[in-house]
């Protein structure tokens, strides 16, 4: 049942549910000792003459194995738990290591709760496959097993007796389970039609609510789920007869009857003498219990097989390759050759571009969006690897630049600010985690924030989200002042931040123009005049370089770069007005 | 645990649920008459003539084969009941999102709903048809078990009714340890969840900055988790251990005293053998029950989450419904706030009828809390909104939701193609009139780069659509809506030229025939704006039309300004100064 995967997942830990599963072991046996010591003592007492000495001794022997067996079982479970968790650990680093070097093309098709439901539930998930089923087998293999084989030498006939019940609880059980393939898919399938109308009516409420289509996500809503418990009451209809069987079939009660009437006539016939009876009203209903809680283990190791499985997927992700011998990258600027590029492998987001950024120059990418703009930005820094072509630093190509090096001579200021939790001083440090604080202090002030900051409760101290509150420009602006810190030769600078948040423009224009100065800069541009005084405008339409050249060179051109400034003429014109505005 | 099921089924839907538990008692209780008749049984057997012994067979045997017949019907009861119970908690989960206020489904409650239906659900199924059954038989049998005992030796009953209470406040120790590691345990698994989310959400920040490799607060949070599962683990082996500890203690003391007694000459020897397999019996359901514990927590969580839900009290419906006459809307006083202190303090204003009112302020000053009041997200705390004179709590809220339409900042797209999205504004519209809407909203281009044109599934969540794009399918539906009053929210569509001008095209053709409320951040919305309302902290602190505003020289005419100035901002070349 067990795919070789998760042996191999489970190999760090092999030793210690080694141990866990012989500990266990033990418990299993030790835990029948004491109805065999309780058997023994009742044939001494009923033989008549027994010697107290003897009886106290058997119920001293059965009392300690009580103890034994507890203690073992506790010590078992507590190894497995602790190689449990070792693993879990070991596991979750794994695949956080894994997963800072797959493309980052993957992370944008995958949400993030994706990640954390390998990272956190499957792993978790797993747990009880680690941490319980095992052990669970162990005992619940070892305890039949361990009576059986006393109840054998008691009265072999009656003992084969005790196992009727045990396979015509397994008989019934089959049945229930028979076809089951299928059904799991069909549930399987029922169930996401519950999900995604659930999200459609959830997710979309407001959009639902507003338009008044409410009553419809509602009756699709409703439709789902009445379809999903009609398949289910139909199945469960269907098997509940079986499974209700199985587990009565299996019950002390119907076991003890079969077996003590068994017993019975056994004993009128003169087989066995009535004193053997004993071990097998303690022990009979031991035999079979095994079948009770079957269902429950399949579907725990069904789903800690799903988890492993998808732990394991994650884990094969290709990643990009890590240069053998890296180098470090060369003085100068960043020069693209022919460089193609598909998320897919199918459709191009770039193809064929060349472009050199001169060290120290701007260089804007403007074009329509969908164009590839940001794709190509992310590509100087290799968050994802070209498909044609080459990008080299100072002539080192980026594949063959330590990803360390690398990050230290490109940066970014994304258009998406991330705030990590933590201090806000941290939040400047990510690119130098041991800056000094007058090096945070310089890069805040530089980037307009510094202020803002040093009026918080605990001024670099504070903590992002618990007593640091930013409003979108002022999260802009730490997110360049972090820029500013790492202060790399060559930045990648997404226009739009500009605008991000309207009420803090101003500041986080001065902060922009700050972290662009004496860099090579490559500047994604939305609005035309932003970049009008840039050393080359590059346009990009569907992935192909159409245009490159200064402003007013683009524009005699009268090609696709004047009509686009043309299309932004009003607001040129807003501009005008607004230099109305300013002299009122 | 029976209380919350029961809360969550509702009154009406209770009396299943009922008579199974009527059911299962019945089976519990005649499987513990049956074990308390195996002792005369082995008495027979074990006494000087085993054929006697026949008789008492046939007693047990009816007994048993009655208690497997009670159970037969009880675990069939419950699969059905189990089955019920779900349906039924979809249906009100169902009824009640539909009841409850906008305002109410922020981010974090819409992904708790869709966990709620999609596990917590099929989760409580499983608790009349898994869990309960052995619950009860983990008290009511060994109940019946001691109180039999007596029939057949006082010192052994003795031995049981003293131990009943110490095993019952034991199981209450243990399973509160077990409860108080596993709490502490929530926060530092909460720590390193959030830490994974944000790890996968920053990752591009992370990437840039060298910080992807998992060092630094995602491994310690991810140690965090191990160490504080590892404390959890040695603070609940004891509770854990205790338990069965002392079912089994009970034993070996029930063991003690009856050979003790036996070998004393005042217990018949073949009455012990007899007892303690009833003492075992007494004992099995009662370690059976000690390993529920864990799913017990669970589901308990499970419902108590679906029990919150279902507590929320919606707004309440007008009795009688009024039909406002016309589309002016009037602020009168309002003050409103989440529950940390107001948000909006005694905000006073009217729109009339086809004119256009633009919301400018500072964020976190209360624009979009305004729009929601508008659209009763929420009823207000103190004030009225009035749309044609009628309180909007006195509008069915049907009627209210076709005299507004909005164009969100966060778009949701539904799976299905282009055309069903815009089509969402105005169910009945033809596809001429949804390729009108499309059209109007700047979507022609999108459309022609479709592969299918206006019929292309969108995918799921829209995948296909840039957020620019989205808004636009936004803009789409309301003008295809129609509605009298138009809220319509300018943000993000700030960072797009193309977009902007979208937006533009839509407040134009919209001004003069609808009401229109629009939180403005661009300057020639502002300046068309029929009234400016300039929001801070919560209070409008200025009002009026755009000349007589910068005219009144306020923080509205520094405000405009600074914005002014940055229009003409722009990076240099290579001499590297910015400025503008």
């Amino acid at each position: 049942m067990k795919p070789p995967v998760f042996a191999q997942m489970l190999a760090p830990v092999r030793g210690r549910l080694a141990v866990a599963v012989l500990l266990q072991a033990l418990a299993a046996v030790a835990g029948v000792v004491p109805m065999i010591a309780v058997s023994e003592v009742a044939a001494a007492l009923l033989g008549g003459g027994a010697r107290p000495e003897r009886v106290w001794w058997l119920v001293a022997a059965g009392t300690a194995a009580v103890l034994v067996s507890l203690l073992c079982a506790a010590a078992a479970s507590t190894v497995a738990h602790v190689a449990d968790n070792a693993l879990q650990l070991r596991l979750r680093r794994d695949l956080v290591r894994h997963l800072a070097r797959v493309p980052l093309g993957w992370f944008s098709a995958t949400n993030s709760g994706q990640v954390k439901k390998v990272v956190q539930d499957d792993i978790h998930s797993m747990h009880y496959l680690v941490a319980h089923t095992l052990l669970d087998v162990t005992s619940v293999v070892l305890t039949p097993v361990t009576a059986l084989a006393y109840l054998l030498g008691v009265d072999w006939r009656l003992a084969l007796v005790t196992l009727l019940p045990l396979a015509a609880g397994l008989a019934l059980f089959a049945r229930a389970m028979s076809g089951a393939g299928p059904l799991m898919a069909e549930y399987g399938r029922a169930a996401g039609e519950i999900n995604s109308s659930v999200v459609e009516f959830v997710d979309g409420i407001a959009v639902v609510k507003t338009f008044g289509g409410a009553r419809g996500a509602h009756q699709r809503f409703i439709r789902a789920a009445d379809a999903f418990h009609d398949f289910f009451s139909r199945w469960s209809r269907r098997t509940t007869g079986v499974t209700t069987a199985s587990q009565l079939a299996v019950s002390p009660v119907v076991v003890l009857i079969v077996v003590l009437g068994t017993g019975l006539a056994m004993i009128g016939a003169g087989w066995m003498p009535a004193t053997d009876i004993v071990p097998f009203a303690l022990l009979a209903p031991v035999i079979p219990a095994p079948v009770s809680g079957i269902g429950t283990r399949i579907q725990a190791l069904r789903g800690g097989d799903t988890a492993a499985k998808s732990v394991t997927a994650l884990l094969a992700e290709p990643v990009m390759p890590r240069p053998s011998d890296p180098e470090a990258p060369g003085e100068g600027g960043v020069r693209l050759r022919g460089v193609g590029f598909s998320y897919d492998g199918a459709a191009e987001v770039l193809s064929g571009v060349d472009l050199d950024l001169a060290p120290g120059t701007v260089t804007a990418l403007v074009g329509p969006s969908g164009a590839g703009k940001s794709t190509l930005a992310k590509l100087v820094a290799r968050f994802f690897d070209v498909t044609e072509g080459s990008i080299t630093i100072g002539g080192v190509d980026v594949r063959r630049i330590d990803p360390a090096a690398l990050y230290r001579t490109v940066g970014f200021v994304f258009q998406e600010v991330a705030l990590l939790r933590g201090t806000v001083a941290d939040n400047i440090r990510l690119a130098r985690p041991d800056a000094p604080l007058e090096e945070v202090e310089r890069a805040a002030r530089a980037a307009q924030i510094h202020d803002r900051i040093q009026a918080l409760p605990r001024g670099y101290d504070s903590e992002v989200g618990v007593d640091a509150e930013f409003s979108g420009g002022e999260a802009q602006r730490i997110s360049i002042a972090r820029a500013l810190l790492a202060d790399t030769p060559v930045l990648v600078l997404d226009e739009a931040t500009a605008y991000a948040d309207p009420h803090s423009e101003a500041r986080i224009q001065q902060a922009l123009s700050a972290v662009a100065a004496g860099r090579t800069l490559l500047v994604i541009a939305h609005r035309l005049a932003t970049v009008r005084e840039a050393d080359q405008i590059v346009v990009l339409d569907s992935g192909r370089v159409v245009e490159k050249g200064r402003h007013a060179e683009l524009l005699a051109r009268g090609g696709r770069y004047a009509r686009m400034w043309r299309a932004q003429e009003p607001a040129q014109e807003s501009r005008r007005t607004d230099t109305v505005v300013e002299t009122p | 645990m029976i209380r919350a099921l029961f809360t969550a089924l509702g009154p009406e839907n209770s009396g299943p649920l009922r008579r199974l538990l009527a059911l299962l008692a019945v089976s519990s209780v005649l499987q513990g008459v049956t074990y308390a008749l195996l002792v005369p049984l082995m008495e027979a057997i074990l006494g000087p003539g085993p054929g006697s012994a026949w008789p008492w067979f046939g007693v047990v045997a009816v007994s048993g084969l009655s208690a497997a017949a009670a159970t037969w019907t009880a675990q069939t009861a419950a699969f059905r009941t189990g089955s019920d119970l779900a349906r039924v908690l979809h249906h009100r989960l169902g009824d009640k999102i539909v009841q409850l206020p906008l305002g109410w489904f922020d981010r974090t409650r819409v992904g708790e709903l869709s966990r709620m239906n999609s596990q917590s659900v099929p989760q409580v199924m499983n608790v009349p048809a898994h869990l309960l059954r052995p619950a009860v038989t983990a008290v009511l049998t060994p109940l019946t078990v001691v109180a039999v005992m007596p029939l057949f030796d006082v010192r052994i009953a003795l031995t049981l009714v003293v131990s009943l209470p110490l095993l019952a406040v034991i199981l209450r120790w243990s399973n509160r340890m077990v409860e108080r590691a596993d709490r502490d345990r929530h926060a530092s698994i909460d720590e390193a969840a959030g830490r994974v989310v944000e790890f996968a959400q920053a990752q591009p920040v992370l990437r840039a900055f060298g910080r992807a490799g998992g060092d630094g607060a995602l491994d310690r949070a991810l140690a965090g988790q191990g160490a504080a599962d590892r404390a959890m683990l040695w603070r609940a082996v004891p509770g854990l251990v205790a338990f069965g500890f002392a079912v089994r203690a009970v034993f070996a003391a029930v063991l003690i005293v009856g050979v003790h007694a036996a070998l004393g000459g005042s217990l018949a020897a073949p009455a012990l053998p007899a007892l303690l397999i009833l003492t075992a019996r007494f004992a099995e359901p009662l370690s059976a029950a000690a390993g529920l514990g864990a799913s017990m927590r669970i589901s308990a969580n499970s419902l108590a989450s679906i029990n919150r839900v279902l507590a929320v009290e919606p707004l309440p419906e007008p009795a009688r419904p009024v039909v406002p006459a016309s589309a002016d809307v009037e602020f009168r006083a309002v003050t409103f706030g989440y529950g940390d202190g107001p948000v909006l303090r005694e905000v006073s204003f009217t729109m009339p009828e086809r004119t256009m009112t633009a919301l400018v302020g500072p964020s976190g000053a209360g624009k979009t809390t305004v729009a929601r009041l508008l659209a009763r997200f929420w009823d207000v705390s103190g004030g009225q909104v009035r749309i044609g004179g009628v309180d909007v709590r006195d509008i069915a809220t049907e009627d209210l939701m076709a005299l507004v339409s909005f164009v969100f900042q966060d778009v949701y797209l539904f799976e299905g193609s282009l055309a069903d999205n815009i089509r969402v504004g105005r169910p009945g519209a033809s596809d001429e009139e949804v390729l009108r809407a499309a059209s109007a909203a700047g979507l022609d281009e999108v459309v022609a780069a479709l592969p299918r044109g206006i019929d292309t599934p969108v995918g799921e969540a829209g995948t296909l659509l840039s957020g620019g794009q989205r808004q636009r399918v936004s803009i789409a539906r309301a003008l295809l809506k129609d509605a009298p009053i138009v809220v319509l929210d300018e943000a993000t569509a700030a960072l797009d030229p193309e977009n902007d001008a979208v937006v533009q095209a839509a407040v134009a053709s919209l001004a003069g025939r609808r009401t229109l409320l629009v939180i403005a951040h661009r300057l020639r919305t502002v300046q068309a704006a029929d009234q400016i309302l300039v929001l801070n902290e919560g209070r409008i602190t200025e009002r009026g039309r755009h000349e007589e505003l910068l005219d009144a020289g306020g923080t509205y005419s520094r405000f405009w300004q600074e914005r002014s100035r940055t229009r003409g901002w722009h990076l240099t070349g290579a001499a590297g100064q910015g400025g503008g």
